[in-house]
């Protein structure tokens, strides 16, 4: 269909600044995520691409198409809403045809856009209802048939998926990157859900404070997060944070809360170069294990177990080192008891260290050095 | 002392009552009802009452106030006089048929005048207060809270030095038209403040992504409001509608000073001088005028009733 560029785009509400500086590119047919926390600036963003709001600085493309000055009725976008916005006066018919009948076209060929595209949803049995009489799943459907009828260049999601009930949320979340698929459209989607987003997306733009952290593929953003905002908004738990300090004494070592770990050769390098005189030590729960005593080959480092969650599958085990507190996946058969002394074990490859003052991922963020 | 009573008041308090193990929002719920159904009853009742009591009296040859319904013979003769233009069985005729139409349509014209006027302002002006950000909007619509504040009969004075002013600048084969445009104006002006503020509640409920959608699915601005954002607020519209056409069809005072000096006459006018000299007043005719006047109010309300208890809910998730 067509590609979407962002350049250089800023919005200004006042003197809040919404969206900044934000340069964006979301691949022709490939289904995009917008990640980050409420208040990031990502529906903004959305709603820039829309025509809803008109950008203070920059440019925003469709293809070689300068839509910036555009109004949304031109720019042959679709977009979905997560209070669904159906128009409550009209059926699902005279809703989905709403798009149709303002580009005056011929009502044989809306009646037949309406019928496809609702055989596509699987509402063609609710075309004569009222919005009102619809479930939150069948609502949301509507909304898509809406946004899909006009054939758009782009569709753009709003949390579509977070007024629906957890079960319901992983149907349409299949049936929505299956669409996409079908279709080859561009597709935008908003989420603050982070499993929503690696699940659906081929590439993740993580934004907070209006600006982009990191773009990449959901491995990339989960696996190589470039800042600490990323690792610790990604996954579920996120990535564990401590607090540590550089010794230069017979190498390089890390003071852990109050227990020397020597980092990765990899890394020894990087940390040598720089005159960091702390760092910090981030980890992802399901890449540690706890045991009672270290083995040969991994990062060890002493700890108290605080409390054990089994959940089924795995249990989360809460453990502390020095003051802060550090979840662990484990096995469920595992069986810890609170205060005792065990030590976390973290896999070296998957150790993350970040800069305390630019909380850049001092592997990935060193243009050449990663 | 006060405290050992105190304590013996609360462990009696304390002592736990039996009690069936009941639903315990139905019990509320019903209560509720019950409580509601009561009040309701009580504070409308007597108004009822007191309306049927009219709408019989104009059948009798009394005024009906009690045990005397019984006792009252019944006819349609009061409504007959009435149309005859004799306020007393006795008395010649004041008016004719053709004279009473017109007050009717006298009294619709200032109504649905009002009607009008106020619908298109206060739709228009609560939905910039709903949805435009402006300087000085707090600040307006406080002001216009505050002109709800002044009885009309407060700013007479000061409306009719305005009328004389203006009087200069019309035509006198215009008088008549200029006199009923002025009063539907004057009357209009103090139901908009409310107005203003209910409709802007009602364009409140809509979201914005609704409107948004609309622009998003090809519509421009005024399109949107037109088929999206009024059919959602007809409930709106249905309930100031009422509220105008009531304040045009009772207004006496404005009327009053602007028709009537000009022997322009409404119901309400009519009504004033039917009852005249309330010692003197065949009542029963009164009362079968009274009736006529409180009929329009009555189909008005009927009508509008439907829309008014229509629920739009639903397609929208807040």
């Amino acid at each position: 269909m067509v590609e979407v560029r962002l350049e250089r785009v800023s919005k200004r509400f006042g003197r809040v600044v919404a969206v900044n500086n934000v340069n964006l590119q979301f691949p022709d047919g490939k289904f995009s995520a917008l990640l980050g926390p409420s208040g990031s600036g990502k529906s903004t963003i959305l709603y820039l691409i829309a025509g809803i709001y008109k950008p203070t600085l920059g440019k925003i493309l469709f293809g070689d198409r300068d839509v910036t000055e555009l109004p949304p009725k031109d720019r042959n976008v679709g977009l979905v809403f997560q209070n669904y916005a159906l128009y409550p006066h009209m059926t699902v018919y005279d809703n989905i045809a709403f798009p149709l009948r303002l580009k005056k076209i011929d009502e044989n060929a809306i009646n037949d856009k309406v019928n496809n595209v609702s055989k596509l949803l699987r509402i063609q049995d609710l075309l004569e209802r009222y919005p009102h009489q619809l479930s939150g799943g069948q609502q949301q459907r509507v909304a898509l048939a809406r946004a899909l009828v006009k054939e758009p260049e782009v569709l753009l999601l709003d949390e579509p998926l977070s007024n629906l009930d957890a079960l319901l949320r992983l149907t349409i979340r299949a049936e929505i990157k299956r669409l996409q698929q079908k279709l080859e459209i561009t597709a935008i989607h908003v989420t603050h859900d982070q499993a929503e987003a690696m699940s659906m997306a081929d590439y993740i733009a993580v934004i907070d404070r209006g600006s982009v952290q990191q773009v990449g593929s959901p491995w990339e953003v989960y696996n190589k997060p470039r800042n600490l905002f990323v690792a610790t908004f990604m996954g579920s738990p996120p990535s564990n944070v401590l607090p540590g300090r550089i010794v230069r004494e017979n190498g390089i070592w890390i003071d852990v809360g109050g227990s020397m770990v020597k980092p990765p050769e990899r890394m020894v390098e990087l940390l040598r170069e720089s005159e960091l005189d702390d760092v910090i030590v981030a980890f992802r729960p399901e890449h540690a294990s706890i045991v009672k005593e270290p083995e040969e080959g991994y990062i060890s480092i002493p700890a108290e177990v605080f409390v054990t969650e089994p959940l089924g599958r795995e249990s989360i085990v809460t453990a502390m080192v020095g003051g802060s507190s550090v979840k662990v996946l484990m096995p469920p058969e595992a069986e810890f008891k609170p205060g005792e002394s065990v030590y976390i074990q973290i896999q070296p490859d998957k150790l993350m260290l970040f800069d305390p003052i630019t909380e850049l991922n001092i592997e990935v963020a060193r243009p050449g050095k990663s | 002392m006060a405290s050992s009573i105190l304590s013996r008041m609360f462990r009696r308090k304390a002592k736990p009552k039996v009690e069936q193990l009941r639903d315990v929002e139905t019990i509320k719920r019903r209560r509720l009802n019950a409580v509601i159904g009561i009040a309701v009853g009580l504070a409308t009742l007597p108004l009822v009452a007191l309306y049927l009591l009219l709408a019989l009296s104009s059948f009798a040859d009394r005024i009906v106030t009690g045990p005397d319904i019984i006792e009252a013979e019944y006819s349609t003769t009061n409504w007959k006089l009435l149309f005859q233009g004799k306020l007393e069985p006795a008395a010649g005729r004041l008016y004719d048929l053709r004279e009473l139409i017109m007050i009717i349509v006298n009294t619709f014209i200032v109504a649905l005048g009002v009607t009008v006027a106020v619908v298109l302002i206060s739709v228009m002006a609560g939905y910039a207060f709903s949805r435009m950000k402006f300087r000085g909007r707090v600040g307006l619509m406080e002001f216009i809270i505050l002109l709800h504040a002044f009885p009309g009969v407060a700013l007479i004075i000061a409306v009719y030095a305005i009328y004389v002013w203006s009087l200069g600048a019309v035509p006198k084969d215009v008088l008549t038209e200029y006199r009923f445009l002025y009063t539907i104006l004057a009357r209009a002006s103090l139901e908009i403040p409310m107005s203003i503020w209910l409709m802007k509640g009602f364009f409140d409920r809509i979201p914005w992504e609704v409107e948004w959608s609309a622009m998003v699915d090809g519509a421009s601005r005024i399109r949107v409001w037109r088929q999206i954002v009024l059919p959602q607020i007809k409930p709106g519209i249905a309930a100031i509608s009422i509220f105008a056409f009531l304040a045009g069809w009772e207004d006496l005072i404005y009327v009053h000073v602007f028709l009537y000096t000009g022997g322009i006459k409404t119901l309400a006018t009519f009504l004033e001088e039917v009852i005249g000299n309330i010692e003197t007043t065949y009542l029963p005719i009164a009362a079968a005028a009274g009736t006529l006047y409180l009929i329009p109010t009555i189909v008005f309300f009927v009508l509008t009733q439907k829309l008014l208890l229509e629920a739009m809910s639903g397609g929208v998730k807040a």
